[in-house]
């Protein structure tokens, strides 16, 4: 049985706005293994983002627990944050994020800054984490150009470049076009399949959220009960179960008999 | 502990800075230049202090020069001044420009030398005419009140008697020669000129010259002890020869009287003054007890005006200090509020609270010195300009020296050497490091303010 790498327990989040009290989570209780790639669905204003904050250390939950790698972090002073967040938790978020006047490789250096590795070190995992996500060729190109596609890809390099315990991802898709998003989503999966990254991934998009392995949904601050498997593209069978024909990972529908896969 | 493993970082933060400060360049342009002009008044300043404690001392030790003379002496002269600048009567007001150094120029005539010759105790006396040459040259002085244009004669024509006991006994012919020899008993026919007057004349020893209209062979050059007066430019000769050719046949302009000894002195002035005023001859009778006084009334307004001075440039870099504390404080603010988010971020990937904060101080820091450099070539190319705005009495001397006519202080000589107020090497390195201190803590509070920013909320923040 696969390691637990991520558990919450009875998660609540309660903000005041203007004089009364708002539930943002309520009662959430989430358990990720390792190697797990889940996707958290639910509409706009349901806490994703709210959860995924407290996932990363980010914001402190109300009531409730947060265990990451066997350590309560919701215990864990301010001051002692910064290293979860830098080698336990890698963000990809909906903007990329990416800082304007750093070049591709600088942004992905970034997260190593302070860390005992030397500048010859950083730029070889640099490097090799642009070659996974196929940006070889843009190492020196700052993010105004690159694609959006690009962006998230840098993004997504930054996330990993101290081997975090866990990705999260805000939105990936949302600020890329269908055919991009699938593409990203497709990253992701790999990076799951091949490197066993674990993803927790936050969206609104039901296509999207399918694509993880596990699916969970939000409603106002409360994680139903239902619970779905996803159709993880690299690991569903790559043939058409209707007519046998041999499909592509990301192709929706059997090109010979039209069948939704 | 977090900072242990975290040297090599600030090297990328450095990057990152330098980067981050060249983004908006204009901006940065601005605010480096408004910096650089606060540290160019911090460097300008203390060097125009320098230049103004330097022209103060040597003017103290002219004076003290000049006032320690034998004791027996007695200054006779037909002018307040002995140079007899009368253009500016005494107390006349510091505030008003220095306009007129226009001659009005009186002369003894010699049969007075025979009358104080026979009061008792007279050991000596020594006969001068000082007058202007005919050419004038103009000179434009700024100051802060505007410029003045100024007309003044271009030499003084010293005629001197040229006894050769005289010439031992109380130096009364200028010492060091640089070329040729000085003048000695017996000569007739030549001058004695000071330095800087050959580029003007175009000749040296041995060479021709005509002085109104006359002709004299130059046969030593004298280096003047204060450079730029007006008064150093000085052609001496016989003393005859300075009473035809200036048209003052026997005339004087001053006297120099020597007693037997010291308790003559106060005996032969009264006499004089009464010989003075009983023939309206409007004499000024100058003893050692009256040089003395003078000197010291004149040190004390002098120390005052320079004590003046200072306070004046402390408060002014206070302010250009404050000022340029306000800056960086002000831009790193703002800087900081444009970059929320990218705090945010920062702290989302890792960053922890003193790395944000060395970050945008850092980024003071650079900006800070980038003004540094600004400053220091704004302050070594402004610097005379710079002090002499600021600081309206950089030359402690220019208002007094009018209080007391009596005195050989030259104005030239202060302003010259005020007009050189250039910042040394100590004043450079000093402002480089005010001003990454003052970078360090303009930048303190917004740098802190960034480092404590919620991550979440920064992220939220568009």
């Amino acid at each position: 049985m696969s390691e637990l790498v991520l558990k919450t327990e009875k998660l609540d989040k309660v903000y005041k706005l203007g004089g009364r009290q708002v539930r943002a989570l309520s009662d959430v209780n989430i358990q990720v293994k390792k190697g797990d790639f889940i996707s958290i669905m639910g509409p706009s204003g349901s806490g994703k983002t709210t959860l995924l904050n407290m996932l990363g250390c980010l914001d402190k939950p109300t009531y409730g627990k947060v265990i990451l790698d066997n350590l309560d972090v919701t215990k864990v002073q301010e001051k002692g944050l910064f290293k979860i967040r830098k080698y336990k938790v890698g963000f990809v978020f909906q903007t990329f994020n990416l800082m304007p006047y750093l070049n591709a490789i600088e942004n992905v250096e970034l997260p190593m800054d302070g860390t005992k590795k030397s500048k010859d070190e950083k730029r070889k995992r640099a490097r090799e984490l642009l070659k996974m996500v196929g940006l070889s060729e843009r190492e020196e190109h700052r993010p105004h150009r690159l694609s959006s596609g690009e962006q998230q890809r840098v993004a997504i390099a930054r996330a990993l470049v101290n081997n975090p315990t866990i990705v999260l991802a805000d939105e990936p898709t949302g600020n890329l076009d269908s055919k991009t998003g699938h593409e990203i989503i497709r990253l992701l999966g790999k990076l799951n399949i091949d490197q066993g990254t674990t993803i927790v991934l936050v969206t609104h998009d039901s296509l999207i959220a399918s694509r993880a392995g596990r699916m969970l949904f939000l409603n106002d601050g409360k994680l139903l009960a239902k619970e779905k498997q996803g159709t993880h593209l690299l690991k569903r069978e790559l043939t058409c179960t209707n007519c046998g024909r041999e499909i592509q990972p990301d192709d929706m529908f059997c090109p010979r008999c039209g069948k939704k896969l | 502990m977090q900072h242990a493993c975290e040297g090599e970082s600030y090297l990328g933060a450095l990057t990152r800075a330098v980067r981050n400060v060249s983004r908006r360049k204009i901006r940065a342009l601005l605010i480096i230049i408004a910096l650089g002009f606060s540290m160019a008044i911090m460097i300008s300043i203390p060097a125009g202090i320098m230049a103004s404690q330097e022209s103060y001392n040597s003017m103290i030790s002219n004076m003290r020069e000049e006032t320690s003379k034998t004791t027996t002496l007695i200054e006779v002269s037909t002018s307040s001044g002995r140079g007899g600048f009368s253009g500016m009567p005494p107390g006349t007001p510091s505030g008003t420009p220095p306009f007129g150094f226009e001659r009005e120029e009186v002369f003894i005539n010699e049969t007075i030398v025979e009358e104080i010759r026979t009061i008792d105790g007279v050991k000596d006396i020594v006969e001068f005419l000082e007058t202007s040459s005919e050419e004038t040259t103009s000179e434009t002085m700024d100051t802060p009140r505007g410029s003045f244009t100024i007309s003044r004669p271009l030499y003084t024509i010293t005629g001197v008697c040229l006894n050769s006991t005289f010439i031992a006994e109380y130096s009364i012919l200028p010492t060091n020669i640089t070329a040729g020899r000085a003048l000695q008993e017996g000569d007739s026919g030549v001058v004695l000129m000071s330095s800087n007057l050959t580029d003007y004349f175009e000749v040296g020893v041995d060479a021709e010259v005509e002085i109104n209209g006359e002709s004299f062979t130059v046969v030593g050059i004298y280096e003047p002890t204060s450079e730029g007066s007006m008064e150093t430019r000085t052609v001496y000769m016989n003393l005859s020869d300075a009473q035809t050719t200036t048209g003052n046949t026997g005339n004087v302009s001053r006297l120099d009287v020597y007693a037997e000894n010291d308790s003559y002195v106060e005996e032969i002035a009264e006499v004089i003054e009464t010989y003075s005023e009983a023939y309206d001859l409007g004499l000024y009778v100058t003893t050692y007890t009256d040089r003395m006084e003078r000197y010291q009334t004149m040190l004390e307004n002098a120390e005052s005006t320079l004590s003046q001075t200072q306070t004046v440039a402390f408060q002014e870099i206070v302010i250009a200090i404050a000022a340029t504390s306000l800056i960086v404080l002000f831009t790193m603010l703002y800087t900081v509020r444009e970059r929320t988010k990218e705090i945010g971020i920062l702290k989302a990937i890792g960053f922890s609270n003193w790395n944000v904060m060395s970050q945008f101080m850092l980024e003071g820091i650079v900006i800070s010195l980038m003004a540094g450099v600004v400053g220091v070539v704004i302050g070594i190319v402004g610097a005379p300009f710079i002090s002499s705005l600021l600081l309206p009495s950089v030359n402690p001397f220019s208002t007094q020296q009018r209080g007391f006519p009596g005195q050989t202080v030259n104005f030239g000589t202060a302003l010259s050497q005020s007009a050189t107020a250039t910042p040394d090497l100590l004043t450079v390195l000093l402002a480089f490091g005010v001003a990454a201190l003052l970078g360090a803590l303009g930048s303190l509070y917004p740098a802190w303010r960034a480092s404590r920013t919620s991550p979440m909320e920064a992220l939220r923040y568009e």
